[in-house]
């Protein structure tokens, strides 16, 4: 009967929401908050004295971003499991919080009821996304991961791939066509098939699309 | 006539002054040859002339009597009656030099008067260019604090208000787990007021997002077009789009804040006065630049713009025109407004460095 209680750290720099996270939390039976800071300097310090399971971390903070002290925590003390409560928008910025190391992302004021959940899926081992974004997440960070990341890349031409590697390495429309030597209508038309072929809604998805598959392939 | 007087004014005065006392020589000996009968006197009105406004009075006087004095010893030497005797030589003389100095008095006058005109002129017209100048800086001045204050009301909508709605909804939230532990029937009420403060931090975030819209990163501008078109489309009941054919990545923060808020006045004016149903923002690379595009299918321009209208117009150019951009509003091929900005790839690279 003895489950054990896990530790929850709040990283905030709002005092409101340091304050209601911590009841709501401390009244869950096998949650209780250990710490709380408003910046990252602090936040840091009071992770390495109290070890927390879990940190509640807020992507806008006073001093450093919040994704630099993701990526801090995760890397100095990766036993801590690191959930984003942040107002920035899931879909531009969930991405970039995994990236950095969370293992979680709930937008505040949108799934308050989630943030349970979200703690608790996350102490289970697995990651928490909101079921809008979960088809997107699912294939990209699951375990099966790196396979089907690669495959529907395999179906395009060796020059669509090409096109495709040097918009994830960052290169404008402009510059890709200068370093093919092609025409600017002919890279639209190039991103027009990969965007048909991967399914991709526009040029933005195709753009992060592109970066993720980049920094996926240098990583492997 | 005033390509001749240009290229006199041109030359230094030495040259003139010179060329003023060959030419009183060379008309004192044609006097000379013509000899007695034929008057010839006018003529040397010529290097008095040009001494008197291309060199200066003095200058012109020194001529008239270069002048007279050459006039008087040609005559002399032909043997003319009507400078028989010294009276007469003196009364003669005395004339012709009287009337070239007139000449040369008049002639001065006219000169400082019409380089007076000029000065004027040239005054007038740098004023003027100082003062278009200073009223581009003002306006621009004025943009960019109204842009100032929109992104501090966005930013404490966001960070503030927004922050503070989401840990109301946490309160709440705690609210209804402490009422559904009771299995008390008011934790559906206490769960529906956590939804219509979630409901608050969404329209708070929107809000922002409509203040302080372009995140400040380069592929920004895309993500807050394609927003502005899903927002644009669920709030007015219209068909907004966002059209990009390949990504488009404007480097410069500013640049992109400048176009996005063409994009947005733009829809705008299709929806309030155009009454559009379809809008497309479209948003392309081409060889010469970036391409902003949007069109609509609303009644189009006015055919007279009120007087105290087309301010969203004369702003968007403004835009435009602040980050050397280049702007252009027609009338679509069926119906409709066709609304332009093209920011040259060179202003662009200039811009982001």
């Amino acid at each position: 009967m003895s489950s054990r209680t896990s530790t929850v750290f709040l990283v905030d720099d709002h005092p409101l929401v340091r304050e209601w996270l911590t009841t709501l939390i401390n009244q869950l039976p096998d949650l209780r908050v250990c710490g709380e800071a408003a910046g990252a300097e602090q936040a840091f310090d009071g992770m390495r004295r109290s070890r927390p399971d879990i940190a509640i971390v807020d992507l806008a903070l006073p001093e450093g971003s919040g994704l630099a002290l993701v990526k801090r925590i995760t890397t100095e003390m990766p036993e801590i499991a690191v959930v984003v409560l942040s107002m920035h928008d899931e879909r531009y910025y969930a991405e970039r919080a995994f990236r950095a190391g969370a293992r979680g992302y709930v937008m505040k004021g949108e799934s308050t009821s989630s943030i349970a959940a979200a703690i608790r899926d996350v102490l289970a081992g697995r990651l928490y996304v909101s079921p809008r974004m979960q088809g997107v997440f699912s294939k990209r960070f699951g375990e099966e991961d790196l396979q089907s990341l690669h495959a529907p890349v395999k179906k395009l031409s060796d020059r669509e791939l090409e096109v495709f590697r040097l918009l994830g390495q960052g290169y404008e429309t402009r510059r890709v066509a200068q370093s093919l030597n092609v025409s600017i209508k002919t890279v639209q038309a190039y991103c027009a098939r990969i965007k048909e072929k991967l399914q991709l809604a526009n040029a933005s998805e195709l753009l992060r699309e592109a970066i993720r598959w980049n920094d996926a392939q240098s990583a492997g | 006539m005033s390509t001749w007087t240009r290229y006199l004014e041109r030359q230094p005065r030495g040259a003139v002054a010179a060329g003023c006392i060959v030419l009183s020589f060379v008309t004192g000996f044609l006097d000379y040859v013509t000899g007695t009968l034929i008057s010839f006197s006018a003529f040397y009105l010529l290097p008095v002339s040009l001494a008197a406004w291309f060199v200066g009075q003095a200058f012109g006087l020194f001529i008239a009597t270069l002048c007279v004095t050459v006039w008087v010893a040609g005559n002399l030497i032909a043997g003319d009656p009507n400078f028989a005797n010294p009276f007469l030589i003196a009364w003669n003389g005395s004339i012709q030099l009287a009337s070239f100095a007139v000449v040369v008095l008049v002639l001065g006058m006219l000169h400082n008067l019409t380089r007076d005109l000029e000065r004027r002129v040239r005054e007038r017209a740098a004023a003027l260019t100082k003062e278009i100048a200073e009223r581009e800086r003002l306006q621009n001045l004025l943009l960019q604090a109204s842009e100032k204050e929109q992104r501090r009301i966005g930013q404490d909508l966001h960070d503030g208000l927004g922050q503070h709605l989401a840990g109301t909804a946490i309160a709440g939230q705690v609210l209804r787990e402490k009422l559904e532990r009771r299995s008390l029937d008011e934790a559906r009420d206490a769960a529906k007021v956590v939804q219509l403060i979630e409901e608050g931090v969404s329209l708070t975030r929107r809000s922002a997002k409509g203040l302080y819209p372009v995140d400040m990163q380069a592929e920004g501008l895309m993500l807050a077009l394609e927003e502005f078109a899903l927002t644009t489309t669920r709030l007015f009941d219209v068909n907004c789009r966002f059209l990009c054919e390949s990504p488009v990545l404007v480097g410069s923060p500013t640049a992109a804040e400048h176009i996005f808020r063409i994009a947005q006045e733009a829809t705008r004016n299709a929806i309030q006065h155009g009454g559009a149903g379809n809008i497309d923002i479209e948003l392309n690379t081409l060889e010469e630049g970036h391409e902003l595009r949007i069109a609509d299918d609303g009644r189009g321009l006015p055919s007279i713009i009120p007087a105290n209208g087309g301010l969203g117009l004369r702003i968007m150019a403004q835009r435009a025109q602040t980050i050397g951009a280049e702007f252009q509003v027609t009338v679509g091929p069926e119906c409709g407004t066709i609304v332009i900005c093209r920011l040259p790839v060179t202003i662009e690279e200039k811009m982001a460095s």
